[in-house]
């Protein structure tokens, strides 16, 4: 898919390739979600002067350390209130934590559910591997009950904690589940969740083969992925609340997407495997009683169809003059080294052709 | 104008006139006040952030984030809180943070006597968090120096590129003196800031700030250090050489009293000011710079003194420090729940300088049921 090939080259050049490969685990489902918050974080034109990234301790903290962008990577646990501050401070950045489950909803639980009740307009993407990966496999906060791990060889004996419930506290904040398999929608999440003017979540279920899946019965990555294929259906669109292993955005209350129930965007039509078409007919779609002045989905910040395609033909022209350019130089293209207005003047094209 | 002007709010002025412009806390006797006149000013104000967070942990992380966004930023707590606040404080001196932590000293541990003062957090302040480190903390006794020294704490701590602590005590704090703010305003030097903010370093690379040990320059930048004794060293020595350096411009004490007396007595905070009617026969050295310790100067002071005693709010911690740089007997007066006054003073001195032991007598517990008494001030 020659428009999928372009946004590979985009976005690496939202990262450090030369760390490459990262201290990650073969078979970890962190890179899948950097290299998915690089893509949306290409395709929403941001970069290390509008944008900041805050991570935490664990596997997951690392991440900042890949990425071309200001980073802070916080003491355990204390992502958000570093976040808030930021947002604070400098109302203009975009702030985005990434951070694992334990991190998120253990010790640094009490202030995710105070950011959340101020309604800091951060975004947080959590690591939810279901397990403390970084120190070897001890149980974590959303660990599934009955499961063994270091920490419980008895099998995990507590109801695992319901980040949904918790994010849904708030009438402002958006929530939304989604999988290392499903990427397109993981896109579509982020997308939403960095674009809403409020306290967004996102609840990434992740795979951590070492220090979980082998012990728990599978026997590698991809197994843990065709699970998550499996087992993981799209929520009815319009949720307001996801169901147990349903994937969705549930918007806040008057939002848009909650009155009207559709798709803004194009990309999240043509999503991952496991969009169950039929399941819109067949779920009861809630019926979300619209408040009198519920925002209209114009005033959503989201970007025209017109836009869109405007932003697709231009995509399609980089890329036909990409191609034109030697592997090597694309590569610099890719990382940066280079722009393609040069790369093209180089190749004896004339880079006005970008703009015809 | 001169007005009256309470502790805890000289402290907030002096740090508005030094340029702070972040505030993040949690409500905690004896420190509140700071809390509240700080979201008065936010609501006149709104370019100054103010944060009333979930708690101390919040606050102190959040005073990070704030500066490394750009802000010169502070919080206040007292001795429980200021616990609580420790790893960030070991954070921002590990990052190179800078910003101010306000610590209104109360009886301790844990809770303790929440409305009674105390000094009992000296040496948490040098030693509090893990690791090693090099903080640098300034302790006022009246208003006014409430002021210029929160002042000085600002500037210190962009100097020195890490979290300053302003040490204060529940009389400190809730002391209402005639001071002149615009004048204290007027004699203001502040000093900028140096660290860039977040997401306005141009095209340099990109930072990664990290409470791990990563190399931040040369070849391998970006990597984790973490098994690299040589790149500690590097970093370790340079933080400290740097705050040393800093530090030095503020080596702030008072010698005074009658010099020519026998015993010098080192004391600091309110207790400096409750045993002032000592003067006529004791010589004095208040250390205001609290760390790091005032080796040198204490040692040209102390030369000539027959006796040495430390007279402070707490079993001993600066007597400790002092006995150390000097490497010769500090007496010991300790002031212990709370009551920090003349006659306790004097009960003290009278014991150590006649050979008594450091520790005040015991006293029997009550066989009746104690009247409270309306201060308890003892």
């Amino acid at each position: 898919m020659p428009e999928a090939a372009f946004a590979e080259l985009g976005f690496k050049s939202k990262l450090k390739m030369d760390l490459f490969p990262t201290i990650w685990c073969p078979g970890c489902g962190i890179g899948t979600i950097m290299i998915e918050l690089a893509m949306v974080l290409d395709e929403l034109g941001l970069d290390h002067t509008n944008t900041v990234i805050v991570t935490g301790i664990g596997c997951t903290g690392r991440m900042g350390s890949y990425m071309k962008f200001e980073s802070v990577y916080t003491l355990h646990g204390r992502t958000l209130p570093v976040a808030e501050a930021i947002k604070t401070v400098r109302p203009e950045l975009n702030v985005i934590v990434v951070a694992g489950d334990g991190d998120t909803a253990s010790i640094g639980g009490n202030h995710l559910i105070h950011a959340i009740r101020r309604n800091a307009r951060i975004t947080v993407l959590c690591n939810n591997n279901e397990i403390y990966g970084l120190t070897g496999g001890q149980t974590g906060p959303t660990t599934p009950t009955g499961t063994k791990t270091l920490s419980s060889p008895g099998g995990n004996p507590n109801t695992p904690i319901n980040l949904q419930g918790i994010v849904r506290s708030s009438p402002h904040a958006l929530y939304a589940r989604t999988t290392v398999y499903h990427q397109p929608q993981m896109r579509t999440a982020i997308r939403e969740a960095i674009s809403h003017d409020g306290f967004a979540f996102v609840d990434i279920t992740s795979q951590c083969i070492e220090n979980n899946g082998r012990r728990i019965g599978f026997a590698n990555a991809n197994d843990m992925l065709t699970f998550y294929r499996k087992t993981y259906k799209r929520a009815p669109k319009g949720a307001d609340r996801l169901g147990p292993f349903e994937l969705g955005i549930v918007y806040p209350e008057g939002h848009a997407e909650r009155t009207n129930g559709t798709q803004t965007d194009g990309a999240a039509a043509a999503d991952g495997a496991a969009a169950a078409d039929g399941s819109a007919a067949e779920g009861a779609a809630p019926a979300a009683p619209a408040p009198a002045e519920a925002p209209t989905k114009a005033d959503r910040p989201s970007v025209s169809d017109d836009e869109k395609a405007r932003k697709r033909a231009e995509a399609q022209k980089k890329l036909a003059l990409m191609q034109r350019l030697d592997p090597e130089v694309k590569l610099r293209v890719a990382k940066g080294e280079l722009t393609l207005a040069d790369a093209l003047r180089e190749a004896g094209i004339d880079p006005a052709e970008l703009e015809a | 104008m001169r007005r009256l002007v309470q502790g805890n709010e000289a402290v907030f002025r002096g740090a508005i006139a030094a340029g702070a412009s972040y505030y993040a806390g949690y409500p905690i006797s004896p420190s509140t006040e700071i809390l509240n006149v700080a979201s008065g000013w936010a609501a006149e104000h709104p370019e100054f952030g103010f944060l009333q967070a979930e708690d101390e942990i919040a606050s102190a992380n959040a005073v990070i984030g704030a500066s490394l966004a750009g802000a010169k930023s502070f919080t206040a707590t007292s001795g429980p809180g200021f616990s609580l606040m420790q790893e960030a404080i070991g954070y921002a001196q590990k990052v190179g943070v800078p910003c101010v932590f306000v610590d209104v000293q109360r009886v301790g541990p844990a809770t303790g006597m929440p409305t009674m003062p105390g000094q009992g957090d000296i040496l948490q302040v040098r030693y509090g968090s893990s690791g090693d480190y090099t903080p640098i903390a300034l302790y006022p006794n009246s208003v006014a120096e409430a002021f210029t020294l929160a002042v000085a704490a600002f500037n210190a701590a962009e100097e020195s590129r890490s979290p300053v602590v302003l040490l204060s005590d529940t009389f400190v704090a809730h002391l209402n003196e005639v001071v002149d703010l615009d004048e204290l305003e007027a004699g203001v030097t502040v000093a900028p800031r140096e660290l860039v903010p977040l997401a306005r370093n141009g095209e340099a690379d990109p930072r990664f700030f990290a409470g791990v040990l990563m190399y931040e320059h040369g070849p391998n930048a970006g990597e984790p250090a973490t098994a690299d004794a040589d790149e500690y060293l590097r970093q370790f020595y340079a933080a400290k050489q740097r705050h040393l350096a800093v530090a030095n411009r503020y080596a702030l004490f008072q010698h005074g009293w009658n010099t020519d007396a026998k015993t010098l007595i080192l004391c600091y905070g309110i207790v400096s000011r409750v045993a002032a009617p000592l003067a006529p026969d004791y010589a004095l050295f208040r250390p205001i710079r609290i760390h790091p310790m005032l080796t040198d100067e204490l040692r040209a002071v102390a030369d000539g003194y027959e006796h040495i005693v430390a007279i402070e709010a707490n079993d001993g911690q600066y007597a400790d420090m002092a006995e150390l740089a000097l490497r010769r007997e500090v007496k010991r007066v300790p002031l212990l729940g709370g009551r920090i006054s003349l006659e306790a003073v004097n009960a003290g001195l009278e014991r150590v300088l006649g050979d008594g032991p450091d520790e005040p007598p015991i006293p029997p517990a009550p066989a009746e049921r104690a009247t409270r008494a309306p201060l308890g001030i003892g």
